[in-house]
């Protein structure tokens, strides 16, 4: 094991590569953080995420635009792909799946794949139908995979009106899915009067949210069960 | 700025650098970068020149970001099946307009990039900035004048044979089913969808490639 000294700088290594949005740099952290035995884990999100998380601030703030924003991502990914296969569970107390795409008539798909890739990062199962998907088809792949949750994007008014009826159609079918929406011309009025459970105006706030939807749906179903037995 | 970054690319290996003004001309997401450097290789497109575009590009990012500019490097197209997220952005910003902008060559006929040096024989990459760098005089129009070699050896009739201008930059000049389906064509004979007679057929440039083989 590494000592807290060479821990600390690893984790930080890792961050600032994210930050920086630094390829070659996040390779390196993420093979050091092996070879010294460092918590797969620990590295991900004590190093990775947290860059991200920082990221997030960063273009919140305006500080960072959308070509850091996705450049912090890639470098993200390069020291997730070295990390991930040494990791046995990603365990956040909470697991599901998600099925995620963007609606029809719409290609608009950067603020889908920062989701999904909180998404993976917390170790969910993502199913990504990608950008323009048929409505119908986010409900064939819920009762397909039965995944938890379902997460709608859109990027234009026009399209957005679609969500409305993905959300009808799956309540209609399992009134226990959780659904969540996004993108920029949906608020959380709009959410809630589709009947939408989440609204996320950013990647950030989509995980959290997801993460409180689904532990509160595993609840209510231990509870059912509780009471059934 | 320009001239250190210049004489870095040019000593690398890049042919041609060039420096445009993108402002107002860029989408939403890459508004805030107003600068375009179009690098230029003239060589044989083949993996060592995506490489050494690859190579230039990367110089030229870590040049600006030493001194803290913010950038978004487009690579050769050739070289975009990285599945990654900054790629989503690469479709935003063509090379050429870099390029006819930078004042590196106009779009000739048979829709390439053409330089007075090099004709159409340039591979480029784009590195777009906030660095506040001097920029060249762009083309506005085209300038191949009554030369119509390409139109007259084009093997699928593809080109038009109109001109492109900065006013009016969405002119057909190509009839692309017609350059596809004979590129189709090519591939079933030979295996490979090549055929380029619309460059080395154009005047622009020709010595260049006898001096190198040579």
């Amino acid at each position: 094991m590494a000592t807290e000294e060479k821990t600390k700088e690893i984790l930080d290594k890792l961050k600032n590569a994210v930050i920086q949005y630094d390829e070659d740099t996040a390779k390196e952290g993420a093979e050091e953080a092996l070879k010294e035995e460092l918590n797969p884990n620990d590295a991900i999100f004590n190093g990775l995420v947290s860059g991200m998380e920082e990221v997030g601030r960063l273009f919140e703030a305006q500080e960072y635009f959308v070509p850091e924003l996705l450049m912090c991502a890639d470098a993200l990914y390069v020291g997730l792909d070295i990390l991930k296969p040494h990791v046995n569970q990603l365990d956040l107390g909470v697991k599901g799946s998600v099925v995620i795409g963007t609606v029809e008539g719409d290609v608009h798909d950067i603020g889908k794949n920062i989701v999904k890739m909180m998404f993976d990062v917390a170790g969910f199962e993502v199913y990504d139908l990608g950008k323009d998907v048929p409505l119908d088809k986010f409900i064939e792949e819920q009762i397909k995979t039965d995944s938890d949750l379902v997460c709608l994007s859109a990027m234009m008014t026009t399209t957005m009106v679609g969500m409305k009826k993905v959300i009808d159609d799956l309540k209609a079918k399992n009134p226990d899915i959780k659904i969540m929406i996004g993108g920029a011309p949906v608020s959380q009025d709009i959410a809630e009067k589709w009947g939408a459970d989440g609204y996320a105006g950013d990647a950030n706030n989509a995980l959290k949210d997801a993460i409180n939807m689904i532990s509160s749906l595993k609840k209510m179903k231990e509870d059912a069960e509780r009471k059934n037995s | 700025m320009n001239d250190i970054i210049e004489k870095a690319l040019l000593k690398a290996g890049a042919d041609i650098v060039g420096f445009a003004d993108v402002k107002n001309i860029l989408k939403p997401e890459i508004a805030h970068l107003e600068r375009a450097i179009s690098i230029g290789v003239c060589k044989n497109l083949n993996e060592n020149t995506v490489r050494l575009l690859d190579s230039l590009k990367k110089k030229a990012v870590l040049m600006l970001k030493k001194e803290g500019y913010r950038y978004l490097s487009i690579p050769p197209d050739s070289d975009r099946a990285k599945d990654s997220f900054i790629s989503n952005l690469y479709p935003l910003f063509p090379h050429k307009i870099a390029a006819t902008s930078a004042g590196v060559g106009w779009i000739g006929k048979n829709g390439l990039l053409i330089n007075p040096e090099f004709g159409p024989r340039l591979s480029l990459a784009t590195v777009l900035t906030n660095a506040p760098l001097e920029t060249s005089k762009p083309y506005e129009k085209s300038m191949c004048g009554n030369c119509s070699l390409c139109v007259e050896y084009c093997p699928s009739d593809a080109i038009t044979g109109k001109e492109w201008s900065r006013e009016n930059p969405f002119v057909d000049l190509i009839n692309l089913q017609n350059c596809k389906d004979h590129k189709e064509g090519t591939r079933s004979f030979n295996g490979k969808p090549n055929c380029g007679f619309c460059i080395t057929i154009c005047p622009y440039g020709r010595k260049q490639i006898k001096s190198q083989s040579a």
